[in-house]
């Protein structure tokens, strides 16, 4: 697998046939010949467009980086296969940004001062995901964020050149919590991570629970990484909360399900956990994910109804043995897919053209509509309640996930623009 | 372990390249420079160059207590990231012009270090690297949960110093030759000055302590003064490097603070060879290159670099550049 990875990511020049090396031999010498202004000329219209994509490829998010670069490269193929911008094709340089923001500001700069990038897309934490856009936004470089986050979007980061293409935690706490609330219970207790996205999580639970009149009975904070959670459960289970939110990620996420699957919590309250991923979850095991509800942009299943989503499922399946692709790494794919359609509109690789195309743009790549917010760039979007399957019920390995409701597109689930600290 | 001065290892040589080597160390100040100077042209992006800039002044002011008096401290990255997020907050949260925040910077890491230092200087060896590894997380933790100040986990943005404001000049720190020149002058003047401090009586003693630390006692030295001392110059040099990172990343991220950035230190003064006077910046090109060149191969550049690590351990204990002058001395 992950040579396969390494040979996509060092591809440099994709689809380069005899033919398009003759014809561009035969445009240069012709330019040469014509002297240094047309040589220019030439260059600009047949450079390639290049787009920077810091991933943290390695570090425990290593192969959701790498499915992100596998996802991102299936966009930028199938951009070239379309005849690119006029001829122009587009190349993706993937680097590792170690999920570390201070790599992560060093490795933009480099896509920026050596590599010549038009544009970045990535990162998969959220202070990854500010680091690289305080580097770019100086730079007036386009930046497409793929990770979760509030911060991106309030005014304080944003810029014009931010693009948020992932949900963030406030949106997709809201949809798990304006589902859970009403069927499960009122009394609400939260395990929180110590740390920005947790506390994000909390907020969106809270602002959703309000019209349901939920009562918070426990609210447990927990260092992050943690791997006993023996200190904190006990807690929430003398509360005797209808609902437990897991406001954590990754293997914090894993480690509190498991143990508190093994305290017997699982049938005394629902649990919910606001991000619930398609790699985690097969990494963890169907029983310490059984029953668990919470939410995604994507799965893959979602292409029984939904044309573009089974259009992606099947690019990706033919490049990687008929595996499905995950939901973060369908960001990728987004991410690349829609600033490219920008790029393709605005006809050039610009950034105000870029961007007021970008704005304009209704675009479906994987799961319906979406689109931009004007004020924050925030891509609206569907977001899919889940719950997952027990062992008994998978039809395969992939199938862990139902999704059990869908909550439409909208801005009303995303905090108003003034809230944010935008004007007007 | 412990190295000699290297115009006394040269003594007796007639070669030519001990004499350059000699005249290299007499004019050690100038032949950083010199060699500074040219080289962002040597490297395939600035960036690169800066990074290798501030991580060297680190290391260099790492050296001073680790190579030079010979005490291992794992707790040198809370002067790293104290400088850079008083540089960093005074910038953002009181838009302090950025040359009194570089000041406030190094100034906050010398306080750091004074503290740290006087609980942590009367312990040794193993005892002295683990109270000051227990204190830098202390100061982790605390800028971590100082949330409205420091960005928490987010990390602090906005520490935009890109025009400079200089009367007579349009500087700008987004044209990455002028940011690192920017860092280089600041860097050269800490290089001069660390140069003075070793030639004086107190960075005899510092050797002294490192030699034999109940002689330079019997001698009549301060001890424990002498070591709080240094820890304290070796804090401002590191805040420096930390401030001078606030501003060339415009972010200041958790990670700065981490032990992680200790280690950095540590593996650097030992590639480039501790208690020599290049072997810091020696260290840090060497890590940064290997490191930006095998990441673009490969993603376990980790095995790469911990393998060379192991190398210069069992095989070259007096790093690349301590090594090199036993060659060239000889």
């Amino acid at each position: 697998m992950s040579d396969k990875v390494k040979s996509k990511l060092t591809r440099k020049f994709p689809g380069v046939s005899r033919r398009s090396v003759l014809k561009s031999a035969a445009v240069g010498a012709t330019a040469i010949g014509a002297g240094p202004l047309m040589f220019n000329i030439a260059k600009a219209a047949s450079e390639t467009i290049r787009i920077g994509f810091p991933v943290p490829l390695t570090g425990p998010y290593g192969s959701e980086a790498q499915e992100q670069a596998r996802c991102a490269q299936i966009a930028v193929d199938q951009f070239n296969a379309g005849g690119g911008l006029g001829g122009r094709m587009a190349e993706l340089l993937v680097r590792d940004d170690k999920l570390k923001p201070g790599e992560a500001a060093t490795r933009t700069l480099e896509l920026i001062e050596k590599d010549k990038v038009h544009f970045v897309c990535g990162s998969l934490s959220a202070s990854v995901q500010l680091s690289v856009n305080a580097v770019t936004k100086a730079r007036g470089i386009i930046y497409v964020s793929i990770s979760q986050s509030d911060a991106i979007n309030e005014a304080k980061d944003f810029s014009k050149y931010t693009f948020h293409e992932a949900m963030n935690p406030h949106m997709t706490a809201g949809a798990v919590g304006r589902y859970a609330f009403p069927k499960f219970g009122k009394r609400v207790a939260f395990l929180i991570a110590d740390y920005a996205y947790g506390h994000e999580m909390v907020r969106g639970f809270k602002q959703a629970g309000e019209a349901h009149g939920i009562e918070v009975v426990a609210e447990v904070t927990h260092p992050l990484a943690s791997k006993d959670f023996s200190p904190f459960l006990p807690q929430i289970q003398a509360a005797r909360p209808d609902v437990l939110c897991l406001c954590n990620f990754g293997y914090d996420q894993m480690n509190s399900l498991k143990q508190a699957t093994g305290f017997g919590m699982k049938q005394q309250m629902q649990v919910l956990a606001p991000a619930l991923l398609y790699n985690q979850r097969r990494a963890g095991g169907a029983g310490a994910y059984e029953g668990v509800i919470g939410g995604a942009n994507y799965h893959w299943t979602l292409e029984n109804s939904v044309a573009s989503a089974k259009a992606f499922n099947d690019a990706y399946r033919k490049e990687n043995e008929g595996a499905p692709p995950s939901d973060y790494g369908a960001y990728g794919y987004a991410g690349v897919g829609a600033l490219l359609d920008g790029v393709k509109k605005a006809g050039t690789t610009d950034s105000d053209p870029v961007i007021a195309a970008l704005e304009e743009l209704k675009y479906d790549k994987y799961k319906g509509t979406q689109y931009y917010r004007k004020c924050d760039h925030q891509s609206v979007q569907s977001v899919f309640i889940i719950e997952s399957k027990s062992k008994k019920d998978m039809a395969n390995e992939y199938d862990v996930f139902d999704i059990v409701h869908t909550d439409e597109a909208s801005e009303d689930v995303l905090r108003s623009c003034a809230e944010l600290g935008h004007e007007a | 372990m412990t190295l000699a001065n290297p115009q006394e290892e040269l003594k007796g040589s007639g070669r030519r390249l001990a004499g350059v080597v000699a005249l290299m160390a007499r004019h050690r100040v100038l032949a950083v420079l010199g060699f500074l100077l040219v080289f962002p042209f040597l490297l395939p992006y600035e960036a690169l160059a800066v990074n290798i800039l501030i991580y060297g002044l680190f290391a260099l002011g790492f050296n001073l207590v680790f190579g030079y008096m010979g005490v291992l401290s794992f707790g040198h990255a809370a002067f790293f990231g104290l400088g850079s997020y008083a540089t960093g907050i005074v910038i953002v949260h009181y838009g302090m012009h950025w040359f009194p925040a570089i000041l406030v910077g190094a100034v906050a890491a010398g306080l750091g270090a004074a503290v740290i230092g006087a609980l942590a200087i009367r312990t040794r060896g193993i005892y002295f690297a683990m109270v000051t590894l227990a204190l830098s997380q202390c100061v982790y933790y605390l800028v971590y949960q100082l949330e409205d100040l420091s960005g928490g986990e987010n990390g602090l943005r906005g520490v935009d110093v890109y025009d400079l404001g200089l009367p007579g000049l349009e500087l700008t720190l987004l044209d990455p030759l002028t940011k690192y020149y920017f860092v280089f002058v600041f860097v050269a003047l800490a290089v001069w000055l660390f140069s003075r401090i070793l030639a004086s009586p107190f960075g005899a003693v510092l050797e002294a302590l490192r030699e034999n630390e109940d002689r330079a006692r019997a001698c009549g030295t301060n001890v424990a003064l002498s070591k709080w001392l240094a820890f304290v110059i070796s804090g401002l040099f590191c805040g420096l490097a930390g401030s001078l990172n606030a501003i060339h990343l415009t972010i200041v991220p958790i990670e700065s603070l981490h032990y992680h950035t200790s280690g950095l230190a540590v593996m650097m003064s030992l590639l480039g060879g501790m208690g020599t006077f290049f072997g810091p910046f020696v260290g840090a090109l060497t890590f940064l290159v290997l490191e930006d060149v095998i990441t673009l191969v490969t993603v376990h550049w980790q095995l790469f670099v911990g393998a060379l690590f192991v190398f210069f351990i069992l095989f070259l204990p007096r790093g690349i550049w301590g090594s090199f002058l036993r060659w060239a001395s000889r």
